[in-house]
């Protein structure tokens, strides 16, 4: 089988800083992460100085994404070498023992860790992980809970117990995690995409007009996102739809919805491949009249 | 009544659980519109001849489904298509049960289609060789969704479904695949997949 510097035809250092900017990006392309991180640690790995750790910790989760325990033994076996004492490595190990579903010597490992560090939140935010692997979405949601009370400020974990909540329905708590991950990241449009996003689904007109305007302010923060756009467009049809609105909101939601409309047009006629199959100006017509699900 | 599979829609749905083991995703099966709607052609299966990958990660979420059942409700029409199915894989590999999401979309999806069917991919028996079937498929029955057996009668062609999805996996065509949620992040992402639907062409 052909190397990846053959195939893609780069040198040590590419591979070397796409692994970086993969890291950087939290990417979880873990069989790409493989090709590349097993390729440069074996034949380049003199060279890496001491970037080679945390590539070999980059290297041995992504191995565990893709069962191969061999790699991530190998890993794993060099950081232990030369962090003996570390929880970091620890806490590797335990996820290796989670990857092979033996999640009670992995709690036993993310325990010990604890003993000696309560305030370590990389084993607390593990045994989470177990409980959702486990199909505990319950018992998942309280400990999350119980961390944030105390981390308050961890994002990572507001935005996971924000999907937990979707997971089970319950979208005004998910609301809730939202809100908060947009007032410390104001800046941020997914999270407003994505709080508006739940506001729809929520339902009633209340939340579609908290919907639609989370949905412009992520446009203003990001002319590009189409999901806002297509958001903006929904809810604004369904307002202007709704029997219960005056005739000047009736009026103004069709106006922004027919904007929404003529900028996702123009979105799509800018494709200098415009394919025919995705016209949307049709397919805009169609959503007025649709049923909400 | 019951649906029937070609190795096209099979082996895009595997491949989009495969370029997302972390993730659940879904999509919609689509079926040739037929002209004649006689009480007899309820014995005759459904020909699902392909299937629109949606999304991954977060399935529970309205208004993008709403746009994605639109668009391709409308692409169904351009080309005598009609949104027959849905599928879904969860989650966890271990989990393959049918839950509340599954039958919102599939319920919105019987409102233009009375043969509806749900299939749930089982991810814990995905292979490389595909020796088997991995589909749960379930129809509609006295307000209950059930599942019935799957056979080699569930599929157009099998060995045909079994060896072109195999050499897929293998060649790692999941990569290329387009679901909605790429779409959505670059319009210029074609979720037809016409470079994977000629893969299934060449290997027939």
């Amino acid at each position: 089988m052909a190397s990846v510097s053959e195939m893609y035809d780069v040198g040590w250092e590419e591979m070397r800083d796409k692994l970086r900017k993969w890291r950087e990006d939290n990417f979880r392309n873990s069989e790409q992460i493989v090709d590349v991180g097993e390729e440069l640690i074996s034949e380049h790995g003199s060279k890496l100085g001491d970037d080679i750790w945390i590539i070999y910790e980059q290297v041995m989760i992504a191995a565990l994404d893709c069962s191969r325990d061999d790699l991530a033994l190998t890993c794993l076996q060099e950081l232990r070498k030369q962090f003996p004492d570390s929880h970091r490595v620890k806490r590797l190990s335990g996820m290796r023992l989670e990857a092979l579903e033996r999640y009670d010597e992995a709690n036993k490992h993310y325990d010990a860790i604890l003993q000696e560090d309560p305030t370590n939140t990389a084993a607390r935010k593990r045994k989470i992980s177990i409980l959702k692997a486990q199909g505990k979405s319950t018992e998942a949601i309280r400990e999350l809970n119980e961390y944030l009370e105390q981390f308050v400020g961890d994002q990572e974990a507001w935005h996971e117990l924000s999907e937990l909540y979707i997971n089970e329905h319950d979208y005004g708590k998910a609301a809730f995690c939202l809100e908060e991950l947009m007032m410390t990241n104001p800046h941020n449009h997914l999270y407003c995409e994505q709080y508006a996003e739940v506001k729809y689904t929520q339902g009633g007109l209340e939340n579609l007009e908290l919907s639609r305007k989370y949905f412009a302010q992520a446009l203003r923060l990001n002319n590009r996102n189409m999901r806002a756009l297509f958001g903006l467009y929904m809810s604004a049809s369904h307002i202007a739809a709704s029997p219960k609105v005056s005739a000047k909101v009736k009026k103004d939601n069709m106006k922004y919805a027919s904007w929404a409309a003529s900028q996702i047009n123009r979105a799509y006629k800018s494709l200098k491949r415009f394919v025919k199959h995705l016209c949307v100006t049709n397919a805009i017509n169609y959503i007025h009249f649709s049923n909400r699900i | 009544m019951p649906i029937q599979l070609t190795s096209q829609a099979y082996c895009k749905m595997l491949l989009h659980a495969a370029k997302y083991p972390h993730c659940a995703v879904n999509g919609l099966l689509v079926a040739e519109k037929t002209k004649d709607k006689k009480k007899d052609s309820h014995s005759e299966p459904v020909l699902c001849v392909d299937c629109v990958p949606l999304f991954h990660g977060t399935l529970a979420l309205a208004p993008m489904l709403e746009v994605a059942l639109t668009l391709i409700d409308t692409w169904c029409k351009e080309n005598n298509y009609v949104i027959a199915g849905y599928y879904q894989a969860n989650e966890r590999t271990k989990d393959s049960r049918l839950n509340q999401v599954a039958e919102k979309v599939a319920a919105r999806i019987s409102e233009n289609f009375s043969e509806s069917a749900i299939v749930m991919v089982d991810s814990s028996r995905l292979t490389m060789s595909c020796f088997e079937p991995i589909v749960l498929i379930y129809d509609h029955h006295e307000n209950k969704w059930k599942s019935r057996e799957v056979t080699v009668d569930s599929f157009e062609d099998w060995s045909e479904a079994q060896k072109i999805t195999s050499a897929l996996l293998e060649n790692r065509c999941y990569e290329n695949l387009i679901d909605f949620d790429n779409h959505l992040d670059d319009l210029r992402n074609d979720w037809t997949n016409p470079v994977i639907n000629k893969s299934v062409l060449d290997l027939c």
